[in-house]
């Protein structure tokens, strides 16, 4: 295995296997437990359809990938640059973009395992309505790029401040600003402000693809606008991280 | 090939100049001490010759390589031990080790980690995690991943802190050995005793400067040749009594005082000048030769004005760059 692989698998068997890892992933399996019993139990109540059920479980397991990946982004370099753990792999044979590479690499890991952990819940809450496949492929085509994509920032904020706090506090103000649109009213959404924001807002731009999919049963891969938003803001991030670990200095 | 040359090394960090004319040179199979109080430049000095840094003046080659230009190429060929030293703390040593041999390209099995770890003395249970590992346990695991990939070159930064006398004694056994083998050695230490046990030559450096390099022994020889005494003072010595022009204090305290007498002025001639001058002497001890006389006296002078110094490591005579 090559020097990014070796990093890949460190990265990822931190993340899920070491104490902290399996905590996070406790954590997000109660948080989805709570998410889908309040969500079946307001459609058993019928204050919710299936597919808004569905909706809303496909952007809290998004809203909780980025979350983990602005953690985990956060702790890669600059928590590592505390603990000191850093400079042996500064000072390893190792491309900048390798080391790059190999940080973002176990973070997708995480978010995979993240999605096969999601499923079964999404199952639980959708399985007797309609459009939970396509709903599913959505998730994976739009939540990555979002989810990783934050992963990215706080990899390359954390390289430019070299504080694991200092790194989250402002990589969660930019996550909880992009996922308001999961709390804000459709009024506030149609506003002219709301227009402008959900266009260039990659989080707005998953939302309104599940949306698209799930509640109004358009085919996953039509959702090309939303995607190249994903995509542009995934790019733009990793562009962001490559220049900060590059100039990266002990 | 020299596998390390660093010439009137300047380098800023934030703005701010840290070194300003740093020059050492460790050729194959020699073991250099890197000296100097804290805050002189040390550590910086050391990751600008492993790339980690870029310089804003001078040169340095790592094997006749820029090591700012081809840093992934040459780290193949240099271990490093850094202080602060890191770990995983969730990773056990062997799987620590495997990992790192992993970005090394150098492909260990079971028995060839065992070996590395007894190299360097540790012998933890096999499961044990990095977390549990003494101060001692990790200096040590630090050591064996910085020989992980048989360097030709070896930069350690305080590798005896944390062990046992014991321990000390073995890491420099290992490091002797390395430099047998022709293996380059920095080190940076603040244990004297490292230096004159292990070192040919040491480089000592103030204020981001070198103010004397050169052979140990001819260091000692040179800077041990002023008279130095100990004196034991009843209180501190008054403000407006200072030291006579041959009489230059090296370090004092509220108890006693160091200093050099210049060699035209005889010592009982010198007493008489500080006691008449107001100095509570009570005792006045001869103060042998050694590294420390000359760390103290080259550090305490500060940095030789502009081309008063050769820090030429290599010439054959001792060049010590003292300042007047």
């Amino acid at each position: 295995m090559n020097a990014v692989g070796l990093l890949a698998r460190k990265e990822a068997g931190e993340l899920l296997l070491s104490s902290r890892g399996l905590g996070w992933l406790l954590a997000v399996s109660v948080v989805l437990s709570g998410f889908g019993l309040l969500l079946i139990g307001s459609q058993e109540l019928s204050l919710l359809d299936n597919a808004q059920v569905v909706y809303d479980m496909l952007g809290i397991v998004t809203g909780l990938g980025a979350l983990l990946a602005v953690a985990a982004g956060a702790d890669a370099i600059a928590g590592e640059r505390e603990r000191g753990s850093l400079l042996p792999l500064l000072l390893a044979p190792i491309p900048r973009g390798g080391l790059l590479l190999g940080k973002i690499a176990g973070q997708a890991a995480a978010w995979a395992v993240m999605l096969v952990l999601a499923m079964p819940y999404l199952w639980a809450v959708g399985s007797t309505g309609q459009n939970m496949i396509g709903g599913g492929i959505a998730l994976v085509l739009l939540g990555t790029p979002v989810a990783l994509g934050f992963g990215f920032l706080a990899l390359g904020l954390g390289a430019r401040l070299g504080s694991s706090r200092g790194t989250l506090m402002p990589c969660l103000i930019l996550l909880l600003l992009s996922a308001s649109p999961l709390l804000l009213g459709p009024s506030l959404r149609q506003s002219a402000i709301g227009v402008a924001f959900d266009t260039v807002n990659p989080f707005s731009a998953a939302l309104n693809a599940y949306d698209a999919v799930v509640i109004d049963g358009q085919g996953a891969a039509s959702q090309v606008w939303h995607g190249l938003v994903a995509l542009i803001w995934l790019a733009g991030t990793a562009a962001f991280a490559g220049v900060g670990i590059h100039r990266l200095r002990h | 090939m020299t596998p390390l040359a660093i010439k009137n090394l300047g380098l800023a960090l934030g703005g701010e100049p840290v070194l300003r004319d740093v020059s050492l040179t460790v050729g194959a199979g020699e073991i250099v001490g890197l000296l100097g109080p804290n805050g002189a430049g040390k550590t910086t000095t050391m990751l600008a010759a492993v790339g980690l840094l870029p310089r804003t003046a001078g040169d340095i080659a790592v094997f006749g390589q820029d090591p700012w230009e081809h840093g992934t190429g040459l780290r193949r060929r240099i271990g490093v031990l850094p202080d602060p030293n890191g770990f995983y703390d969730w990773m056990t040593a062997r799987d620590y080790l495997t990992f790192f041999a992993g970005l090394y390209d150098a492909d260990l099995d079971a028995a060839s980690v065992t070996r590395r770890l007894d190299a360097v003395g540790l012998s933890p249970p096999a499961r044990q995690p990095i977390g549990a590992f003494s101060r001692g346990m990790r200096q040590r695991l630090g050591l064996a991943r910085a020989l992980i990939a048989d360097p030709l070159l070896l930069v350690l930064d305080e590798p005896t802190n944390g062990l046992d006398p014991r321990g000390r004694r073995e890491i420099h056994d290992l490091l002797a050995e390395r430099a047998h083998a022709g293996v380059g050695v920095l080190l940076c230490t603040h244990i004297l005793d490292d230096v004159e046990r292990l070192c040919t030559h040491a480089s000592f450096i103030a204020g981001g400067r070198t103010v004397a390099a050169g052979r140990v022994d001819d260091l000692v020889r040179t800077h041990a040749a002023q008279p130095r005494f100990r004196l034991e003072l009843s209180g501190p010595v008054p403000p407006a009594a200072p030291a006579p022009a041959d009489v230059r204090v090296i370090a004092h305290d509220q108890g006693w005082a160091v200093v050099d007498l210049d060699p035209a002025v005889t010592p009982d001639a010198a007493w008489r000048e500080l006691l008449f001058l107001g100095w509570p002497i009570t005792a006045i001890a001869h103060e042998g030769g050694g590294l420390e006389d000359v760390y103290l006296s080259v550090v305490q002078s500060g940095p030789p004005p502009a081309g008063a110094h050769t820090t030429n490591a290599r010439s054959t005579a001792p060049q010590t760059g003292r300042a007047a």
